[in-house]
C-alpha cells in the first residue's frame, strides 16, 4: 500500500515539473504577452502606431516565451524568468494603464 | 610508444569532450523535439484542414465561378458606368436602405457584387446579391456560397459562432507558430540536410518527408502562421487598443489598417445623390483606371449622403485603405487617405501576402503549390507520429487507445477530408435548383460526408480504410468533369474549345489531384509496415536503440 | 512587347534561373556527387558550381524584381525558388531510385 502511494508520489513529481510549465507556456506566456502589447504604447512614436505594434510583435513574444520554457532546465527557471520579464513590464504597461494611453 | 600514447590520450580526451557537449545540446534538441511533437500532434488535424482549406481558398473566386456554371462572363465595362446601374437596381428593390456597399468586377469575378442595409432584411438587416456589370441587373443563380465556404471555414469553421471559430483557429496558429520555432531549433543541419531524402526506408522517410517539406516552405509557414495571428490581433491582443480613453481613438487605430466608414446619422432632409459616375471617374484617375475596387454610400437620397470610394486591392500588396470620400450631395472632395503609418502598413502588408489577392496568375499557382506543399507537411507529421510509435508496439495487432485515436483521425482528417471537399462540389452540381436552403444543403453535405469517412475509418482495419477513402477521393475526382458533362454544358471538351481556361484549368486539376490520390493509394496497398523486420532481427547494438528512441532529423546512422 | 507576355517571360525566368541554380547547390554537396557519378568531384570544381549556384538564384532574383517591381517581384521570388528547389528536390530522388539505392 505505501509502495502504491511512493509510486503515485513519485508519479506526479514526474509530471508536475510538466503540467508546470505547460501552465507557466499557455498562461503565463499569454501574460507576458498582453503586457508586452500594453507596454509598447510606452514608445516614443505616435499612439496608433504603438498600439499596432504592440499588438503584432507580441505574437512573437507569446511564441518565444513558450520556445523558451521547455529549453531551460526546470520548471522553476521557467517561472523566474516569466515572472522576471513581467515585473520589468509592469511598471510601463500600468503607466500606459492609468494614462489612457498616452505616455 | 610514448608518443602513440599521449596523442591516443589526447584523442580520447577530446571525444568525451564532444560527448558531453553533444549531450547537452542533445538536452535542448531533445526538449524542443518532443514540444514540437506534442504542439505538432494536439492539433495537427485542425491545422490540417485550415491549411486544405486555406490552400483552396487562394483560387476562391475561380471556384465560385465553376460552381455557378449558368453565369458566363462578359468583359465588364468600366467602373464609372457600373456603378450607378446596380446602385439604381438596388434603390428600385430597396428604397429605404441606409447604406450600399457596391464591389466593382475584376479579372477573377466578372460580375459586380453588392451589400445594402435594408431594415426589413432577416438576420443582421442586409441584404447581399450579384448583379451583371452590364445592365446593373440583378443575376438568377444557383444559391452557393462557392468557393467562399472554404475561405470561411479556414478560420471561421461551421457550426459555431464565428467567435468560437476564430479562437480555435488562433490557439492553433499559436501552437502552429511554436511548432516552427522548435522544430527549427530541434533540426541541426536544417539547411545542408535539406536535399536528404532517404527512400523506402519506413519513419526515416516519412521524416525526410516532413522535414524537407517544412524547409522548402520554411518562410512561407512564417510568413501565413504570424499573418494569420495578425490579421485577428484585435481580437486576440485587445488590450493595447483597451488602455486608450475612447471609442473614437480605438476607431482610429483600426481605421489605420481597415476601411470602415459607417453611415452616420442622416438629416432627414431628402435631397438628391449626385451623378456618381464623374466621382468614380475622379477615383480612376487619381488610382488608374482598373483601381477603383468598391463604393460606399451611406444615406442616399438624404442630404447627409456621403460618397466613398476604397482603392482596388490588386495593383499593391498591402492591404491597408486607401479611399476617397466625397459629399454625396455637393460632390465635393471631403477628405482622403493615401497612406498608412509603418505599424499600419506593415499589418497591411502582412495580411496582404496572407491573402495573396494581389497575384497574378503565375503568382497564385505558386502559392497555391506552396501552401498544398505545407498541408502535406503537417500531413507527414500526423502520419510520422504514428509510424514512429508503431515501430514500438509490443503487439503492433493491438495497439493502445491512444494510438488507435490518433490512427483513426488521420484517416478521417486527412483522406476523408479529400473525400469530403470533392463530395462538396457534386452536392453542387447534383442538389436541385429551387432548393430550399440550398447552399446551406451543400455545407450539411460536405459535413455529412466527412462525418461517414470518420465513421467508416473507425470500424475498417486502418490500412484498408487508408486505402479505401483515398480510392474513393481518387474516383469522386476523377468522375467530376464526366459529372459536369451531364449536368451542365460547359464541360470540358466545349471549355477546351472556348478558351475558357478556367474551367479548363478547374477540371484538369480534379484529374490531376485523382491521379495524386490513386498513387497514395496504391502506395497504401503495397506498404509493408518495417516494425516487425527490425523486431526478428533484434536491436542490433545499443546505438540502434538509442537512435530508434530519439531520432531526431539529420541524425544518420 | 505587351505586358502578360512580358510578365510570363519573366515568370518563366525566374522559375528557369531558380531550377539551375538550384541544381548547382545540390550538385555542389559531396553526397550527390557520389550519388551521381560515383565519385567526388574536385574541390575546384565544386567549389565552381557552389559559385555558380548562388549567382543563378541572385540572377534569377533581378530578373525577378526588374520585371515585376519590388513588392510582386520579392513575393514571385520566394514561390520561385520553393518550387524550385522541390522540383531539383523530386528529381534527386527519383534519380536516386532509377540507381537502385
Amino acid at each position: 500500500m505505501i509502495e502504491r502511494l511512493l509510486g503515485f508520489r513519485a508519479w506526479g513529481q514526474r509530471w508536475q515539473g510538466l503540467a508546470s510549465r505547460i501552465v507557466a507556456a499557455v498562461l503565463g506566456g499569454y501574460v507576458l504577452a498582453a503586457l508586452f502589447s500594453l507596454a509598447a504604447l510606452a514608445l516614443p512614436v505616435a499612439r496608433s502606431e504603438a498600439v499596432l505594434w504592440g499588438m503584432q510583435l507580441s505574437f512573437l513574444a507569446y511564441a518565444g516565451t513558450v520556445v523558451w520554457v521547455f529549453a531551460v532546465h526546470s520548471a522553476w527557471r521557467a517561472w523566474a524568468g516569466i515572472l522576471l520579464v513581467v515585473v520589468a513590464l509592469l511598471p510601463f504597461a500600468l503607466c500606459v494603464w492609468r494614462a489612457g494611453g498616452v505616455l | 610508444m610514448d608518443v602513440k600514447k599521449t596523442f591516443r590520450a589526447r584523442v580520447d580526451a577530446l571525444l568525451v569532450m564532444s560527448s558531453k557537449e553533444q549531450a547537452k545540446s542533445r538536452g535542448i534538441r531533445q526538449s524542443m523535439s518532443d514540444l514540437h511533437i506534442w504542439a505538432g500532434l494536439l492539433v495537427g488535424w485542425i491545422l490540417y484542414s485550415m491549411f486544405l482549406t486555406g490552400t483552396t481558398a487562394y483560387f476562391r473566386e475561380e471556384i465560385t465561378r465553376y460552381m455557378r456554371p449558368e453565369l458566363v462572363a462578359a468583359v465588364p465595362p468600366p467602373a464609372a458606368q457600373v456603378v450607378p446601374r446596380v446602385l439604381e437596381s438596388i434603390r428600385t428593390q430597396s428604397p429605404v436602405t441606409t447604406q450600399v456597399s457596391i464591389t466593382l468586377p475584376t479579372e477573377r469575378k466578372p460580375f459586380a457584387s453588392a451589400f445594402w442595409r435594408d431594415p426589413q432584411a432577416p438576420g443582421r438587416g442586409f441584404h447581399n446579391g450579384v448583379f451583371d456589370a452590364q445592365t446593373g441587373q440583378a443575376l438568377q443563380v444557383r444559391a452557393t456560397q462557392g468557393g467562399d465556404f472554404f475561405y470561411a471555414f479556414h478560420f471561421n469553421f461551421h457550426y459555431m459562432s464565428a467567435i468560437w471559430g476564430r479562437w480555435i483557429a488562433g490557439f492553433c496558429a499559436m501552437f502552429m507558430l511554436v511548432a516552427i520555432i522548435s522544430g527549427v531549433i530541434t533540426h541541426k543541419k536544417i539547411f545542408t540536410d535539406f536535399f536528404t531524402f532517404r527512400w523506402s526506408k519506413g519513419q526515416r522517410s516519412w521524416l525526410d518527408a516532413h522535414a524537407g517539406l517544412s524547409v522548402l516552405g520554411l518562410p512561407f509557414h512564417f510568413m501565413i502562421t504570424w499573418s494569420g495571428l495578425i490579421t485577428l490581433m484585435v481580437m486576440y491582443m485587445p488590450f493595447g487598443l483597451q488602455a486608450l480613453p475612447s471609442q473614437a481613438d480605438r476607431t482610429a487605430v483600426n481605421s489605420e489598417i481597415r476601411f470602415f466608414m459607417p453611415a452616420g446619422k442622416p438629416s432627414g432632409e431628402l435631397a438628391e445623390l449626385r451623378p456618381l459616375a464623374p466621382l468614380v471617374q475622379q477615383a480612376a484617375q487619381r488610382w488608374g483606371v482598373d483601381n477603383v475596387g468598391a463604393v460606399q454610400i451611406n444615406n442616399p437620397g438624404d442630404a447627409a449622403a456621403r460618397v466613398v470610394i476604397v482603392r482596388q486591392q490588386a495593383q499593391r500588396i498591402s492591404t491597408t485603405p486607401h479611399y476617397i470620400m466625397f459629399d454625396g450631395v455637393s460632390g465635393e472632395m471631403l477628405q482622403s487617405k493615401d497612406s498608412s503609418g509603418p505599424a499600419a502598413t506593415t499589418q497591411g502588408v502582412l495580411y496582404g501576402l496572407h491573402l495573396g489577392r494581389f497575384a497574378d496568375i503565375v503568382t497564385r499557382w505558386l502559392y497555391f503549390l506552396v501552401s498544398l506543399a505545407g498541408t502535406v507537411m503537417v500531413g507527414t507529421g500526423l502520419v510520422l507520429w504514428t509510424v514512429k510509435r508503431r515501430a514500438r508496439l509490443p503487439d503492433s495487432e493491438k495497439p493502445y487507445f491512444g494510438f488507435r485515436v490518433v490512427e483513426r483521425l488521420n484517416i478521417a482528417a486527412i483522406a476523408g477530408l479529400s473525400v469530403s471537399m470533392t463530395s462538396f462540389f457534386w452536392f453542387n452540381r447534383l442538389l436541385p435548383l429551387d432548393m430550399v436552403q440550398r447552399a446551406a444543403w451543400e455545407i450539411h453535405g460536405f459535413f455529412i460526408v466527412w462525418a461517414g469517412t470518420l465513421i467508416w475509418a473507425m470500424v475498417r482495419p486502418a490500412k484498408r480504410a487508408w486505402m479505401e477513402l483515398f480510392w474513393l477521393a481518387a474516383i469522386l475526382l476523377a468522375l467530376l468533369p464526366v459529372l459536369n458533362v451531364f449536368t451542365t454544358d460547359r464541360h470540358l471538351l466545349h471549355s477546351l474549345r472556348q478558351s475558357d481556361w478556367l474551367f479548363v484549368g478547374f477540371d484538369l486539376t480534379m484529374l490531376v489531384f485523382a491521379a495524386l490520390h490513386a498513387y497514395l493509394a496504391v502506395r497504401t496497398a503495397r506498404h509493408r509496415p518495417r516494425a516487425k523486420s527490425a523486431r526478428r532481427k533484434g536491436v542490433a547494438t545499443r546505438q540502434d536503440a538509442v537512435s530508434l528512441d530519439r531520432l531526431t532529423p539529420g541524425e544518420r546512422t | 512587347m505587351s505586358g502578360p507576355a512580358l510578365s510570363w517571360l519573366t515568370h518563366g525566368a525566374v522559375l528557369l534561373f531558380s531550377l539551375l541554380g538550384f541544381a548547382c547547390l545540390a550538385l555542389a554537396m559531396i553526397r550527390h556527387q557520389e550519388d551521381l557519378f560515383g565519385a567526388a568531384l574536385r574541390p575546384h570544381a565544386t567549389r565552381c558550381v557552389r559559385v555558380a549556384g548562388w549567382l543563378l538564384l541572385l540572377l534569377a532574383l533581378g530578373l525577378a524584381v526588374s520585371g515585376l517591381g519590388w513588392s510582386f517581384g520579392l513575393t514571385a521570388y520566394s514561390g520561385h525558388t520553393s518550387v524550385a528547389a522541390g522540383l531539383v528536390f523530386i528529381m534527386l530522388v527519383v534519380l536516386n531510385r532509377r540507381r537502385g539505392r
